[in-house]
Formats: structure tokens, C-alpha cells, sequence
């Protein structure tokens, strides 16, 4: 059908255009596109500090597990040697040559300062990455439940009350001694009551969140609680849980290091054995290598997953994605 | 309210009994009682039998379990007056086999025997030790005992009622003259200046209230709390006495004793409790005591464990307060800039950094700066106070910095600021009288926390400055598998976290009107 719009005193652009019908076109949603972890990753590198860090903890990492298996560490390196023991960076390449080994001098019997700290830093990490893990798989399953569910909840206040008051140190000690200290046995103890103050943050969230709107017509139209918590809920929490662990994981190294300064650590010389190995060495002048380098990977660690955790967590809330 | 409050001070008894039985279980069943001997010199000399015996009265001394020698036994008997003593010496050493008996002891033997397994005890008979020519081994005499492990239902019943001693007239069992109390207006350690004090014949400590020079003034024997008795870490010390007992070198002052004797001495006289027999054992006291009230606490320069950490940890804390509150506005105020990044730094860095490693950089730094950086007792210098109290501080203004910097930001964006700030008020008015106001209520929450964890003491700054504190008194108890002790301590932890929980919510519900406890009211 043709119109001759001229006559009728219009222009041909103002007017309206026929458009057939049609089920495919009708089916389109125009929105610009989205994907969850495309924009998590898109947010993450905007910052160039977060690459920089993210390369520095890639090293970090590849050092603790790959440098050690090249290397062979021996403790009790020159013992016999009385010359080699507690030498300054400068002495010890002059003695043995440079060397990688050799550039954080000696420890107090004559073994590389810089392979001790490797070799520390290898347990410490992977104790705290073990424990992280753990703890986090339990505390966020137990959380959500007992948010959710208000039997669990007066059960669980209780427990946490009870677990919450007695001394952290007493409950680590006695099950160390009990079963007597080893890499995994300080798994057990640092894992078998610590998920209960993850789990109880979570269960805050999920209480906060649980009686919103949205959820609560969710639950009007039939939805099932599985369904809420997995598709409603879960999403909230994503950052949330990332900045926990962001917290978590250094304050196991931070943990680890403090219970071999009280003397019930760990039996290998992870990075917490080293410092207090060397804790004289401190106030020795001439010795500060010794004690200051395991002290400053320990800084450096924690701190780089510290941050590279938080940043995740930012980068993780949908909010920051606009 | 007060019904509410009432439901959860029951609530935190109820949870501190079960710590405590939960932790009883841990020392007492959990725990291979053998470590006991780990580093005892005495257990690794004796041998045979006589180690058997040696390990039960160990494990008693430590609270493990009942024991009973038949020696004990006998003795008992002629106390009560059933036997006579010669009865005792013919019947009271047994022989190298139970067919070695003499008649005699066979009976009383059995008499034992059958009595304290009726109790549910376990009687052990070890026969004599001898080697192929018929002679004793070292350490190997025949034994006989009853030893029963002890319930734990009984432990906690047992500890929960000796927390409180209340000292009575009847507490000495020999024959004593003028039982009773008796009200003096005239101490007679004062040498009869004026000074009310109530003074006991037959009680256990002799001066049951008393006024001296020091805080509060007015002091009182009358009940004592007992929070268990040490076996290694201060012999034969209730926990509780240990931690608010003076330290440091004695303070020597001219003092009167009952006998008139003058002497420079660190005695505190008001301290005297009873020991039986205690005033003929040695010729210092003869002179000095005209009764048995001869165990005297002595007098000294320093703070208790617990004041040296109070005074540590309360100072910190208020300097935690008075540092983190304008920071942590000035940092909400310049959201993003220079002040912000600064401070967020500091909160990163706090929160990352295991703490023994910032300790010892304030140590180092501290040193640097010619601080003293280990803890003397003796010195005057209130120097030695500076590093523990910056090393306790800096990390709390940290957290505390970074939860009001972030309950700040989080009202900034609320609604009512928005309607304050469009009604025309000042962003000064906004915050002081707005935005603080709201963002210090969940930080008030913490106070009573702060100043009671003080109490606590901190592990590893009193370790790293060699402080005199309580915070090592549980780290060492566990070391030396000091059973009294840990419970002792863990009682004290829970009582302390239980009512600053508690305090904290008062305290918040006085200062927001909105938070109410009852239901009613809401």
C-alpha cells in the first residue's frame, strides 16, 4: 500500500513505518552483553597496581614450590665449618663464591639464609592455603545453613559460645600433643574449631540477606530454598567470601609463626621456626640477616595475598561492574 | 531488661561450665598423662615398683587420680581412733608375697582391700622385686595401694565448689584456746594507732579485715577466691594469688611482730594464715609469732601479673581510642585522598603482617631510638612502659581505624544525612552531630572487651619484652603441663569474654535508644 504523504502535508520521516510481525525478532532481548567473571577479570586488571601484584605473588609462588625441588637444602650446611656460620651476604658469596644460595648470607649453622626461607615459606604457604581451604568449604556450607534455618541457629549460638571461650592456643596445643606435631596434625588442629567464626560471619550475611524483598516473592512464587540459596543469594556472597579468605589465608601464616614462637609449632622449620630459631639474632650485630629475612618474605607474602584477595573481593561485588 | 539480663548471665554461666568440663576432659583424659614425667629427674632414677608408686603420687599431685597407700590407710585408722598404734606397727608393713603376710596385716589387708573396692577403687598388690640371689632390686619393695581415676562429674562438682573459701572459726581442726573473733579498733601492727580490724583465733588467716594505706583501703580475708592450686608453675600458689600476688625485690621496713620484736622486714603481717605446729618448727619464728599465724605473704616493689598487664593494656587501649577516632573521621572525611591511602596502607599492613613480625619491627625501631626494650621490674624509668604500650596500641587503632572509617562512609550515603545536608545544616553539624554519632555505637560495643582483655594480657608483647604479666601464664602452664593452672586461667578467660559480651550489649542498648532487648518494648 502506498500513501502520497505530500498530500496529506507531511514529511516521510516523521511518519511511522509498517513492521511485519515476527516470533524470532519478538524473542530478542536488547541488552548490552554481560558475563559475571568477564567483568570480575575486567575490574580486577583496570588497576594496574592489582597486575603488579598479582606478577609479584605469581613469583612468590613459583619460588616456594619450584625453587626448593632444584635446590638441595641442608639445614645443617657447613656445621662443621666454624667459619661459615652467621656470615653477612658480602662474606658468604666471598667465601663460597656468588651464587643465588649465598646472597642473604648464613644462618647459625652455616646454611643458606635464602634457601631456609624457601624452604619455610613452601610449608607456611601451603599450611595456610590447606587450612584456608578447608575452613572456608565448611564455614560457608555450615554458615548458609545455619542462617537459614532457625533450628540450627539456637544449636549453633550455643556451640559458638562454648567453642568461642575456651583459649584458641589450649585447643591447639593439647590436640598437637595429643597427636603429636606434625604438617598435618596442624591441619587438623587449626581446622577442627576454626571454620566456626567464618561460619558465624556468614551467617550473619545470610540472615541479612535472607528476608529481603526479593527473596521473600521468591519464596511467594514457589521457589525452593536450594534454588534461593544457590541462584538468590550465593551471587551476594560471592565477594564477601573472597574477602574472608582474603583474611583468612595470611592470618594462618600470621598463626603459624606465632605458635612456634610460643614453642608448640610445627616440627619442620617452616617461616614461623625460622624466626624464632633466629629470634637472638635480632639484637646481634652483624647477625640481623638471619632473623630479618624470614620476617620480611613472611610480610611480603601475607601482604601480597592479603591485597590480591581484597582486590578480588572489589572486583567480585556486580556493583562495581557499571 | 533486667530479666533479659538475668537469662543471659545464666545463659554464660551455662557455657562456662561446659568449657570448663570440656577442657577438664582435654588435660585430664585426652592427653597422655605419662608426659607428665617428660622432663622429672626424680622419674627417671627411681625404678621397679618404687616407680609405680612415685608415678600415682605424681598423678595425684597433678589431680589425675585418687591414691591411696595401705601405709596411708593404717595411719588413718589410728587417727580415728579405731587401732591403736601398736596395732598399726604389727600389722602396717606387708610382706614380699601376700603369703608373706603375718596374720595380722593379712587382715587388714583384706580389710583394705575390700573396702576401697567397694568404693570403686583399683587396689594394686606388687610383690617385692628380687633379682636370682634372692635380693631386693633397687626401688623394688612390695607395694600395696588403692588408686581410682577421678570422675569427671566429681572433678567439676569438686572445682566449681572450692572457687569460693570461706574462712571460718572452725577451719583449724587441733585443739586451739579463745576460738572466735575478735573487733579491735587498734591493729596491732599499727603498734595501737588507730585502725579497725576483725582478727580470728581458729580461722585460717588471722586478720579477716583490715585497713592499710593501699587500694581500696579496706581489705578483707573473709572469702578468697580460688581459682586452682599450681603444681609446676609456682608450687603450691592458687592461680588466682599468683596473678595478684606483688613481684619484684622485697621491701624492707621496720615492722613489730606479735612478739614485740622490732626487725626490718618485708612480712606483710596481715597476711598471716595458720600452719599447724608452725611456731616451734624453727627458731625465726619462736621469736617473732606468738601463734601458729607464722605463713606471712611478703611485701614488694613491683605490680601484680595482672597490674603490670592491666596498666599495659588499659594505657594502650586508651591510646588506641584517642588515636583511631580522629583518624578514622579525618579518613571517612577525605574519603580517597592522601589521608585515606595513608591510612588504608597502615590498615593493609596491620592486617596482613603476622603480628610477631610488626612487634619485633617496633622492637628493632624502638631499639633504634635507645628505648629500653626488655621489661625490668626494678627499673624507675617509666620508659620501659613505651614499647609494650606502642607495640599494643598501633595494631588496635589499626582495626579500630578501619571499622569507623567504614560505618562513617557507610551513613554518609544513608538517607538522613541526605535530608540533613538538603535542610541546610553545615557538614561539620552532619558529622559531629549525625554521622559520629551513629558510627560510634557499634564501637562502643567493643569497649568493655578492650579493657577487660587487658586483664588478659597479651602473649606475645609480654613474651617479646620479657613483661611480668599474666598473658605467659597459660602458654607456660600448657609447657609444663600444669592441669590447676590451664583451668584456672581458662575459668578466668571465659568469666572475662562472657561479661564484656554482656557489658558491651548495656552499654549499647544505654547509648542507642533504638536497641531494646525485650520484646515487648520493640
Amino acid at each position: 500500500m502506498e500513501y502520497d504523504y505530500s498530500k496529506l502535508g507531511l514529511s516521510t520521516q516523521e511518519l511511522f513505518s509498517r513492521q511485519d510481525h515476527s516470533d524470532l525478532e519478538s524473542e530478542k532481548i536488547t541488552a548490552p552483553r554481560y558475563s559475571y567473571w568477564q567483568s570480575v577479570f575486567k575490574v580486577f586488571f583496570r588497576k594496574k597496581l592489582n597486575i603488579v601484584i598479582l606478577i609479584l605473588l605469581a613469583a612468590v609462588i613459583l619460588f616456594c614450590y619450584l625453587y626448593p625441588t632444584f635446590t638441595e637444602y641442608d639445614r645443617f650446611g657447613q656445621l662443621l665449618s666454624s667459619d661459615a656460620k652467621h656470615l653477612m651476604p658480602g662474606a658468604a658469596i666471598e667465601q663460597f663464591g656468588f651464587s643465588i644460595k649465598w646472597i642473604l648470607g648464613t644462618g647459625n649453622a652455616g646454611n643458606s639464609t635464602f634457601d631456609a626461607i624457601w624452604n619455610g615459606a613452601r610449608i607456611s604457604v601451603s599450611l595456610a592455603f590447606i587450612c584456608g581451604v578447608i575452613n572456608m568449604t565448611i564455614g560457608v556450607i555450615l554458615g548458609a545453613i545455619w542462617g537459614f534455618s532457625k533450628k540450627v541457629d539456637t544449636v549453633m549460638m550455643v556451640l559458638y559460645q562454648i567453642i568461642a571461650n575456651i583459649p584458641y592456643i589450649l585447643q591447639i596445643s593439647v590436640l598437637v600433643l595429643i597427636l603429636s606435631p606434625t604438617f598435618w596434625t596442624m591441619v587438623f588442629a587449626l581446622t577442627v574449631t576454626g571454620w566456626i567464626g567464618i561460619a558465624y560471619s556468614i551467617r550473619t550475611q545470610v540472615v541479612i540477606i535472607r528476608d529481603r524483598e526479593y527473596n521473600l516473592a521468591s519464596r511467594c512464587l514457589g521457589t525452593n530454598t536450594v534454588k534461593i540459596a544457590m541462584k538468590n543469594i550465593l551471587p551476594f556472597m560471592t565477594s564477601i567470601i573472597m574477602t574472608l579468605l582474603a583474611a583468612e589465608i595470611p592470618s594462618y601464616i600470621s598463626y603459624e609463626v606465632f605458635l612456634a614462637y610460643i614453642g608448640i609449632g610445627l616440627p619442620d622449620m617452616s617461616l614461623g621456626r625460622l624466626i624464632y630459631s633466629a629470634e637472638s639474632a635480632m639484637v646481634t650485630p652483624g647477625w640481623g640477616f638471619e632473623f630479618w629475612s624470614p620476617v620480611a618474605i613472611a610480610i611480603v607474602i601475607s601482604v601480597v595475598l592479603y591485597v590480591t584477595g581484597q582486590s578480588l573481593g572489589d572486583a567480585s561485588d556486580p556493583r562495581t561492574h557499571m | 531488661m533486667l530479666k533479659y539480663l538475668l537469662k543471659r548471665v545464666l545463659y554464660g554461666i551455662g557455657a562456662i561450665c561446659v568449657v570448663i568440663a570440656i577442657v577438664m576432659i582435654m588435660i585430664y583424659s585426652l592427653l597422655d598423662r605419662t608426659r607428665v614425667f617428660a622432663q622429672d629427674a626424680v622419674y627417671n632414677k627411681t625404678a621397679s615398683n618404687q616407680r609405680e608408686v612415685y608415678r600415682n603420687t605424681k598423678w595425684e599431685e597433678f589431680g589425675y587420680l585418687d591414691f591411696v597407700p595401705y601405709t596411708d590407710y593404717m595411719q588413718e585408722l589410728v587417727r580415728q581412733g579405731e587401732i591403736d598404734e601398736d596395732t598399726r606397727a604389727a600389722a602396717a608393713s606387708i610382706g614380699r608375697t601376700p603369703e608373706d603376710d603375718s596374720p595380722e596385716t593379712a587382715e587388714f589387708v583384706k580389710k583394705f582391700t575390700e573396702e576401697y573396692e567397694s568404693q570403686g577403687y583399683k587396689v594394686q598388690r606388687l610383690d617385692a622385686d628380687v633379682n636370682k640371689r634372692g635380693k631386693l632390686k633397687n626401688g623394688g619393695q612390695q607395694q600395696l595401694f588403692a588408686v581410682k581415676d577421678r570422675p569427671l562429674a566429681q572433678r567439676l562438682v569438686e572445682y566449681f565448689g572450692s572457687l569460693l573459701e570461706i574462712d571460718s572459726v572452725h577451719y583449724v581442726e587441733e585443739d586451739i584456746e579463745n576460738r572466735g573473733l575478735t573487733f579491735t579498733l587498734y591493729d596491732p601492727v599499727y603498734e595501737g594507732k588507730f585502725s579497725p580490724a576483725i582478727i580470728g583465733n581458729g580461722t585460717k588467716h588471722k586478720y579477716l579485715l583490715y585497713c592499710d594505706s593501699t587500694f581500696p583501703y579496706i581489705h578483707q580475708n573473709l572469702a578468697t577466691i580460688r581459682l586452682g592450686m599450681s603444681y609446676s608453675v609456682s608450687t603450691g600458689v592458687d592461680v588466682f594469688h599468683s596473678m595478684t600476688r606483688t613481684q619484684g625485690s622485697y621491701v624492707m621496713r621496720p615492722t613489730t611482730f606479735p612478739t614485740g620484736l622490732q626487725e626490718d622486714s618485708a612480712d606483710d603481717l596481715h597476711t598471716a594464715t595458720y600452719l599447724a605446729g608452725s611456731r616451734t618448727s624453727s627458731m625465726i619464728y619462736e621469736d617473732r609469732f606468738t601463734d601458729d599465724y607464722t605463713v606471712v605473704d611478703t611485701v614488694r616493689s613491683g605490680l601484680s601479673k595482672i597490674g603490670y598487664s592491666f596498666v599495659i593494656g588499659i594505657i594502650a587501649t586508651c591510646l588506641a581510642y584517642l588515636l583511631a577516632v580522629p583518624i578514622g573521621i579525618l579518613m571517612a572525611q577525605k574519603k580517597d585522598r592522601l589521608v585515606d591511602k595513608l591510612g588504608t596502607f597502615y590498615i593493609v599492613f596491620i592486617s596482613a603482617v603476622p603480628s610477631l613480625a610488626y612487634i619485633f619491627m617496633f622492637k628493632a625501631i624502638g631499639a633504634k631510638l635507645g628505648m629500653p626494650i626488655t621489661f625490668d621490674v626494678e627499673s624507675t624509668s617509666k620508659l620501659i612502659y613505651v614499647l609494650p604500650i606502642v607495640s599494643l596500641a598501633l595494631p588496635q587503632v589499626a582495626m579500630l581505624m578501619k571499622w569507623l572509617r567504614r560505618y562513617m562512609i557507610d551513613q554518609m550515603n544513608s538517607d538522613y544525612v541526605k535530608f540533613a545536608r538538603a535542610s541546610g545544616m553545615t557538614e561539620g553539624e552532619i558529622f559531629r552531630g549525625h554521622i559520629l554519632k551513629n558510627a560510634a555505637i557499634p564501637l562502643v560495643h567493643g569497649i568493655p572487651g578492650a579493657i577487660l582483655s587487658a586483664l588478659v594480657g597479651a602473649i606475645i608483647t609480654e613474651r617479646v619484652y620479657v613483661v611480668p604479666g599474666t598473658g605467659n601464664l597459660l602458654t607456660e602452664a600448657i609447657n609444663k603441663y600444669d592441669n590447676g593452672v590451664i583451668v584456672g586461667v581458662t575459668l578466668f578467660y571465659s568469666v572475662l569474654t562472657v561479661t564484656s559480651t554482656i557489658l558491651g550489649d548495656v552499654l549499647m542498648a544505654a547509648m542507642d535508644p533504638r536497641i531494646s532487648f525485650t520484646t515487648k518494648d520493640r
